[in-house]
């Protein structure tokens, strides 16, 4: 694993702590497929995220919101410092994004899984409406893949034939705890996605299957696994939704050193 | 009302390039025209609402001014959370249709009934509640705010008022002035408010905009009259009690209600029918308002 990456799963770790809330499993497995968006498929400058034409990103897994301001912060975007502000009374930063506070840096509010997504469908749909080039991005979680609205935006992105759209499903396997749904890439195939499976850890795969146009909107099924990047986040499921104490730090961050 | 509705649907969607028709399959038909003059921003969506209003979300954030249509209960209560996270939290406008009211398909049963529709909103913060009583009044309200960035619910009927009275968005059209107390009516009632007050020495309020609630000009018509209020509306009871109470600052009135009591509604027959079935016949009303202001 790049330092960079270590280093940021490290942030995560100091500010979850001292935020005292987490979703650390969901931001550490999501980390990689948003390091590498903000890599060469979103803008970073202040023209370049107000140009109409920009490609744009909706977090619809909204839980992973941690790892996509690090992200941010890491990218010069928001101050480093204004991370350690997660979760206090008047911050910009919590466990869920809220747009109202970023302008066009966060395309869109994230908590209810199931909107996301679809409003990305609009995005890309208006898009097309306005001969935009840009292309519209949106990470889903495989559990979120339950929620009907989730399938009915992907009725509507495959009969507009949305090839401007890029889901992005970070295949942690959440779902193997609930129902049996099969195989995801069959049903987004079904549905009229072409479908890229891709190591979500790997940053090459992901690169490459971002850069991904066809005829259709595109389905990246990115294989991760929770908590990737520290052995305890890993194995113990309770870190679904917790923070590390100060006397746990250290050996979360000798874990991740060590990965 | 939903001929005029079409009309400056199509209006709109003509003029503004930047504008997009979402149908759910519900009167899909009066719109053929436009749905092949514009085939990409005017679209019979199918039957999924919550997805749709989503997408028109979608559109919104990106300059986009969408128009969802479709029949009460299906966008105000089936695709409430889109309603509250993909619009209002999202701090962004759009334009929600939808004729039915709260039951005018009487036949078709508590499913498409919607007398919940403007208390269930209400509880949305920045969500615009309209309830046009004429073509001419949706018109107006239409023109008011259809383009004015923020999300407006506006509630249809079929059984419209035939008097006409002008209003304006957000504020309440004084109809009549008494000295007896004051009458508040909305929406459809308007006719058998008026008709009822005819021999009634009372003010008369009528609110085509819900919310944002006009309290300046309850405040100022009942300054110099006995604090009795009287209301009716379409709605399930309580919908604007609390609105009307909130505007009296604290002073003590007697208030009495005519709408639709909190029950589930079983009975189809006409919309007649299920008026005086909820009290809400010219006759029942007139003796309603009889006995508040006179004790008769």
């Amino acid at each position: 694993m790049e330092q960079i990456l270590k280093e940021m799963r490290k942030t995560m770790l100091r500010v979850s702590a001292a935020g005292k809330d987490g979703n650390l499993q969901s931001c550490f497995s999501s980390l990689e497929i948003l390091w590498a968006l903000y890599n060469g498929f979103l803008p970073l400058s202040k023209a370049d995220i107000s140009n109409k034409n920009r490609n744009r990103f909706v977090l619809s897994k909204g839980q992973s919101n941690l790892a996509l301001m690090v992200v941010l912060a890491e990218k010069g975007l928001i101050e480093k410092s204004e991370l350690y502000t997660f979760c206090q009374f008047g911050s910009r930063i919590s466990m869920q994004a809220d747009r109202t506070k970023f302008g066009s840096l966060i395309e869109a509010s994230a908590g209810s899984l199931g909107h996301g997504f679809p409003i990305s469908v609009g995005m890309a749909w208006a898009n097309r409406m306005k001969g935009s080039r840009g292309r519209v991005f949106c990470l889903a979680g495989d559990g979120e893949m339950n929620e009907g609205t989730m399938w009915e935006a992907a009725l509507f992105s495959s009969s507009e034939k949305l090839n401007n759209l890029t889901l992005i499903v970070d295949y942690n396997h959440s779902l193997e705890k609930m129902i049996h749904v099969g195989d995801m890439g069959e049903k987004l195939n079904a549905f009229g996605f072409d479908v890229i499976r891709v190591d979500g850890h790997d940053l090459n795969q992901l690169t490459d299957a971002y850069h991904a146009r066809t005829q259709k909107p595109v389905a990246v099924l990115a294989e991760t696994i929770r908590g990737w990047g520290s052995k305890t986040l890993m194995e113990d499921r309770s870190w679904f939704h917790r923070y590390p104490g100060n006397d746990e730090l250290e050996i979360l961050f000798k874990e991740v050193d060590e990965f | 009302m939903r001929r005029m509705m079409q009309k400056c649907i199509r209006n709109f969607i003509s003029s503004n390039s930047h504008s997009a028709l979402l149908l759910v399959d519900i009167g899909a038909w009066p719109f053929h025209d436009l749905l092949e003059k514009y085939p990409k921003r005017a679209k019979n969506i199918g039957i999924f609402e919550p997805g749709t209003i989503s997408l028109a979300a979608g559109l919104s954030l990106s300059g986009i001014i969408p128009i969802v249509y479709g029949i009460s209960p299906f966008i105000a209560q089936r695709s409430l959370e889109q309603i509250k996270l993909d619009f209002a939290y999202q701090k962004t406008g759009g334009n929600f249709l939808v004729t039915g009211a709260s039951y005018d398909f009487s036949a078709l049963g508590y499913s498409h009934y919607c007398p919940e529709d403007v208390i269930t909103l209400s509880t949305i913060p920045g969500v615009e509640i309209v309830t046009p009583g004429t073509p001419s009044q949706f018109e107006t309200l239409w023109k008011d705010c259809h383009a004015n960035s923020n999300p407006t619910y506006f509630r249809m009927t079929d059984h419209c008022n035939t008097k006409e009275c002008s209003v304006e968005f957000g504020k309440a059209a004084v109809l009549k002035r008494g000295t007896m107390g004051c009458v508040i009516c909305a929406a459809e009632t308007m006719d058998k408010v008026m008709a009822a007050a005819k021999e009634l020495d009372v003010t008369v309020l009528y609110y085509t905009t819900i919310v944002p609630f006009d309290s300046e000009t309850l405040q100022n018509e009942i300054a110099d009259i006995p604090k009795r209020i009287y209301l009716c509306t379409p709605f399930y009871k309580g919908s604007i009690t609390a609105n009307v109470v909130n505007a009296l600052k604290g002073a003590e009135y007697g208030i009495e209600e005519s709408g639709v009591p909190l029950e589930i509604l079983r009975n189809y027959g006409t919309k007649d029918e299920k008026d005086c079935y909820c009290g809400l016949s010219l006759e029942q009303i007139s003796r309603s308002m009889k006995s508040f202001f006179y004790g008769k």
